[in-house]
């Protein structure tokens, strides 16, 4: 909402400044966009007279002038071409700033001639966009004056953003109204003269709504105007315009035009001669009808869409645009003026499905003043006559009485709901300013809102109206009470088991990312997804149309964009969501990781190595074994997911419970993707893993031996087929009491070691608890595991 | 005779004392001590020659024989110990690498910095007794509008660039949640109306709207608060606010105002603005000076709202907030844009990511120091 400091001035009489009313507005909810003020901006600009004009000797294109403020004589190099002597111009000395190209002028030499300033354009004035010549000011102007004294250029411009509810201050009148009850001056009375009409209108209203529709307009006024001439408007009126980014069309479009941005109040005017018939009727649209709007747009309308026709046929979409057929023109001289209330709620719909906004459409929305339509007839008049000429028929109406229902108000409300003690009288005062009727019986205040805000409805929107007026400054600050006289976390379990993941990922060397939760319906089907209940209607863009199934492709889309400025080794996880359906237990929590490129670097001192499946599947144990997961009860499976390399994945799981994916990625995706070398990813399910009900902060007693342990190493021939933690599994198994751990260290296959075998070595370490182990206890240890061996695995020691 | 024998020891002492100083290696004073305190040593042989003497005179000169054996031992000991200190020296030089060198590895991982704001957003607001809730990012039209007092007819709605989902057969279609105050409604749903006294929680989470360009993100992070409870008002909604600003910028008199605005799930609606200065470069420094930034939205939950969830609001009033986590991380961490926020790009991620031990409480600082 744009408006002018004079335009404010015409409802609000005021000793405060525009620097005090500025800071004023948005301490009432009216948030100060920008202030325009060109008075100030350009007050260094002066009006120069060209005494001569010369051809550059170097460029063809530029001239030297000579100008003079009447008392000084500058050197200008100027390349408009409408420069010539004894013209008027806007002169720019050096040292000032040019705020349309945004640049303090310089004395500068232009092809070895010197310049001492500027001759001015519109635009870089910030006039306009103007950049053909320089500006040309009138033969009679005065010379050596500040130009905003010359054009005319001293009133400043405030644009304020209007939230949703504050449709009365999509008029001057109400900002006026709301800096009036903040004490900031006095609301001037609005100029109306009532004027009866010397005719009947030549055009009547016709209701063609069913019962249960005549809410969508319960007021319509009109009245008709003859013998007018349409002009072009006077200077005042299209200056306002202007600065309100309205552009002057006629007079009587511009009256329409001007009322709407002062009082707020949107009107349309209809070409009283175009009507067919002498009746206009309000009714819902049929479906698939047609309708040219004055933007010369056609559109087709939906059934129900509330709209006003002639005989003809439709000449208005109520509240939105009016029809090209019936509008007014420089021809004009018989008029028909429609002021309504309409429904917001129907405009609303109608508009969005048309995709129109109008302004009309935008303070429908947010609803009138339900007693404008009878104020604007005689408002509006008296501007038609004055600028038009012209005589004004009889006010033709409909309308139904608006119940108000009043609001119960008890005034401890205010200090119950916000803390602010105020007294009666000063919220009595503030409310009644604002234009809100109340009677107090004992202490209850039944209120009846004025008309102008349909918005207020509660005991809360008058507390606000209250304090927003009284100020927000004065809200108590109040601690919140320390409810709990012990220290509380804030975090449940799955927080911080996310919180733990990350610190470990990253101390093993992945950076954290954050990546869209959307991507492109290929790389979702990739991923076993695709489901349509999670497709995007109204996407950014067909690449980001679908909720990811997986983590992982948005983590490889990432890495490829490091790798293509020049990264080859990297490691990113994230934690984020993944969707398998459109209901909230669809939408799985998941911290997945991604790793390529060497996991030790070439230098000096080691060459280099590349990650593996059994790198990141070492991520993932640490990862889970720090946030909660029993390592033990951990079964490995091979992947079947079909986005990893069949060979080279695994799935982990307790019980029934998948707990984590990892991997290498299925070679056909990484090329896809774009990837020369292997990808390791992993994702981690943690939402699944089994917590105990109740967590236990104490540990189980910790027996320590003070006994020496005790090693052994075995190399065992098995089957190849056979998986070696199952080797451990049995091992371990053969004397639970007294085998602390067994290690892995040697895997080998080939010479030596007979076709379809391979070799396993581990190493045991053996921990007596109560006495030391004879040779004999040792030996029969050993023998116990390569007779377990044999008979579970046939496995045979390896022969040296 | 004794007074000549005593004479002959101490030059025999100056002797060997010198001789010991004059030795070049270990070798020339380990011969040196065989040769005094051998078997056959000079001064061992004194000793064997007592005997010659009377009482008087062994006694006088035994004790001056050993207190030059002493002497000389411990010269020996010393001298012996200053060579092998020479010879481990030289050996250690020999050991010499160049320290200047340093193998190359992997970079331990950083943090995002939005992350951080999370955990730094917990760690305020735990100490104010808030805990943490979630809620889904497809969310029914429902909860996302209409619990909260936005029907499918207000304009607001508009003002929230909706991502939609294909209508099911009943014509309903989800959404991606505009913001995480639908995790208000859910939350409060589950409340057991018996017995509640007072809730106070934080919804950090990811939104989404269909804006894109160089200062919208489709996708990005707020925080919710929801304090709800017998006893509370919008003075306490203006305390907890100001202790968070001043607390999450580091500046105990942090300007903050609040400004009248309009949400249409809380009444009344405040924006909060902290104080601070914009450099003609576009800089920006947070505390001082004439300028204002609006870095949060929040009031007192709308009666409306209270009621659609079951809670009598004459029983029961709160107030509410949100904030954009990217916001409040760029100005706090000086971040100029928003996009490479979503690019990982590895550089970013380095130079404005994190140390994962780095933990903000309040105990340790919130503000990350060692990146």
């Amino acid at each position: 909402m744009k408006f002018t400091w004079h335009w404010l001035l015409d409802h609000l009489q005021t000793d405060k400044n525009l620097n005090e009313i500025v800071d004023a507005l948005p301490k009432l909810g009216l948030e100060v966009a920008s202030v325009v003020n060109l008075a100030e901006e350009l007050k260094e600009f002066i009006s120069v007279k060209v005494l001569e004009v010369k051809k550059h000797p170097n460029a063809d294109t530029l001239n030297l002038c000579k100008v003079s403020d009447g008392n000084n004589t500058f050197n200008v190099v100027c390349g408009a071409l409408n420069v010539k002597a004894g013209m008027i111009g806007v002169f720019a000395n050096v040292d000032t700033y040019v705020p349309g190209i945004n640049l303090i002028l310089k004395k500068a030499k232009i092809r070895g001639e010197t310049s001492e300033g500027m001759l001015c354009s519109e635009k870089e004035l910030t006039l306009s966009d103007n950049h053909e010549g320089i500006i040309e000011l009138p033969r009679d102007s005065k010379i050596g004056l500040p130009v905003r004294d010359v054009m005319d250029l001293t009133d400043p411009v405030i644009e304020i953003e209007i939230t949703p509810n504050r449709g009365d201050c999509l008029g001057v009148r109400g900002i006026a109204r709301d800096l009036a009850a903040a004490g900031m001056g006095v609301l001037k009375d609005l100029e109306i003269i009532e004027i009866e009409g010397d005719f009947e209108s030549l055009i009547d209203w016709k209701i063609d709504l069913s019962e249960d529709k005549k809410n969508l307009c319960p007021k319509i006024f009109g009245r008709s105007f003859q013998n007018l001439v349409n002009v072009d408007s006077p200077s005042w009126l299209k200056k306002r315009l202007l600065a309100v980014d309205q552009r002057p069309i006629s007079s009587l479009v511009d009256i329409t035009n001007y009322i709407m941005i002062d009082i707020g109040r949107p009107l349309h005017a209809y070409d009283a001669e175009k009507i067919v018939g002498n009746t206009l009727t309000i009714k819902e649209a049929k479906q698939g009808e047609k309708f040219f709007a004055l933007n010369g747009n056609e559109y087709e309308l939906d059934q129900g869409m509330l709209v006003i026709s002639d005989s003809q046929g439709i000449d208005d979409l109520a509240g939105i645009m009016g029809g090209e057929r019936t509008g007014v023109t420089n021809n004009t001289t018989k008029m028909f003026l429609e002021a309504a209330i309409f429904d917001p709620i129907s405009i609303a719909n109608t508009g969005r499905k048309l995709n129109i906004n109008s302004d009309a459409r935008y303070r429908f929305e947010r609803g009138l003043d339900y007693d404008s339509p009878g104020l604007v007839m005689h408002y509006a008049a008296s501007m038609v006559n004055r600028i038009c000429g012209g005589t004004n028929s009889k006010i033709v109406k409909f309308e139904s009485i608006k119940e108000s229902k009043p609001i119960i108000f008890n005034p401890d409300n205010t200090y119950k709901l916000t803390g602010v003690e105020i007294e009666n009288q000063v919220a009595k005062s503030i409310l009644e300013k604002l234009g809100f009727l109340i009677t107090i019986n004992r202490d209850i205040w039944s209120i009846i809102p004025p008309s102008w805000r349909p918005d207020i409805d509660g005991v809360s929107d008058i507390v606000e109206e209250i304090i927003r007026i009284n100020g927000y400054d004065y809200i108590p600050s109040i601690k919140l009470p320390r409810k709990n006289y012990i220290a509380k976390p804030a975090m449940t379990i799955k927080h911080r088991q996310t919180s733990i993941a990350s610190k470990i990922l990253a101390n093993r060397g992945y950076s954290e990312v954050i990546t869209f939760s959307f991507l492109n319906e290929l790389m979702a089907k990739q991923f076993n997804g695709g489901f349509k209940e999670l497709v995007l209607v109204n996407p950014i863009s067909s690449e980001l149309s679908h909720m990811r199934p997986s983590v992982i492709p948005t983590l490889l889309v990432a890495a490829k964009r490091n790798l293509n400025v020049g990264v080859d080794t990297l490691s990113f996880f994230e934690v984020g969501p993944i969707f398998k359906g459109d209901k909230p237990d669809d939408q799985i929590s998941t911290i997945s990781g991604l790793r390529l490129g060497s996991k030790v670097k070439r230098d000096w001192k080691n060459s280099s190595k590349d990650f593996d499946f059994y790198d990141v599947k070492l991520d993932v144990l640490k990862t889970l074994e720090a946030i909660g997961a029993n390592i033990n009860s951990l079964q490995t499976y091979e992947n079947t997911s079909g986005y990893f390399h069949p060979g080279r994945s695994a799935v982990l799981k307790i019980g029934q419970k998948l707990i984590a994916n990892v991997g290498e990625i299925h070679p056909e995706i990484s090329d896809f993707y774009g990837f020369e070398k292997s990808i390791l990813a992993f994702e981690i399910f943690y939402e699944n893993i089994p917590m105990p009900r109740k967590v236990k902060v104490s540990r189980p007693m910790l027996k320590i031996s003070p006994l020496q342990s005790v090693t052994r190493e075995f190399a065992f021939v098995i089957d190849e087929t056979t998986p070696a933690e199952k080797l451990v599994q049995i091992a371990k198994s053969t004397n639970k009491d007294l085998i602390r751990e067994v290690l892995i260290f040697d895997v080998y296959k080939g010479k030596n070691i007979p076709n379809g075998k391979k070799s396993i070595a581990i190493k045991i370490i053996i921990q007596p608890n109560l006495e030391t182990l004879t040779d004999d206890d040792l030996e029969k240890i050993s023998s116990d595991l390569i007779n377990v061996i044999d008979t579970k695995l046939s496995g045979s020691l390896r022969s040296q | 005779m004794i007074s000549e024998l005593k004479e002959k020891l101490l030059k025999l002492l100056d002797e060997i004392t010198n001789s010991i100083s004059e030795a070049k290696n270990i070798n020339d004073v380990e011969e040196i001590r065989v040769n005094c305190l051998g078997k056959k040593g000079t001064i061992t042989s004194y000793l064997k020659n007592l005997r010659q003497y009377n009482e008087v005179s062994k006694r006088e000169i035994g004790a001056l024989v050993n207190e030059i054996k002493n002497k000389i031992n411990h010269l020996i000991i010393d001298k012996k110990s200053f060579f092998k200190t020479q010879i481990l020296n030289e050996k250690l030089l020999t050991e010499k690498i160049d320290i200047t060198l340093t193998p190359h590895e992997n970079e331990t991982g950083t943090l995002h910095p939005l992350s951080r704001t999370i955990d730094e957003l917990c760690a305020i607001f735990a100490d104010m007794g808030f805990s943490i809730v979630d809620g889904p990012d497809i969310e029914t039209d429902y909860y996302n509008f209409t619990a909260l007092n936005i029907p499918y007819e207000h304009p607001a709605r508009q003002e929230h660039d909706t991502f939609y989902f294909q209508p099911d057969q009943d014509g309903n279609r989800k959404v991606l949640r505009t913001h995480t105050s639908p995790v208000q409604i859910r939350t409060m749903e589950k409340l057991n109306l018996e017995n509640f006294e007072e809730i106070r929680y934080i919804i950090p989470g990811r939104t989404y709207r269909s804006d894109h360009d160089a200062t919208h993100s489709p996708m990005f992070h707020q925080c919710e608060g929801l304090v709800l409870g017998k006893n509370i008002n919008m003075g306490h909604l203006k305390g907890c606010l100001i202790d968070f600003c001043r607390t999450f910028f580091n500046k105990e008199d942090l300007p903050v105002r609040f400004r009248p605005s309009y949400f249409p799930f809380t009444e009344p609606s405040a924006e909060v603005d902290i104080g601070c200065k914009k450099d003609i470069d576009g800089s920006l420094s947070i505390g001082s000076g004439e300028d204002w930034l609006e870095i949060l939205g929040s009031g007192m939950v709308h009666p409306r709202v209270l009621e659609g969830v079951g809670i009598d609001p004459s029983i029961y009033q709160g107030f509410a907030f949100g904030m954009g986590l990217e916001r409040l991380t760029m100005l706090k961490y000086g971040i100029p844009d928003l996009r490479p926020f979503y690019d990982s790009d590895l550089r970013w991620l380095k130079h404005y990511g994190f140390i994962p031990v780095d933990n903000p409480s309040l105990h340790s600082g919130l503000n990350g120091v060692f990146s």
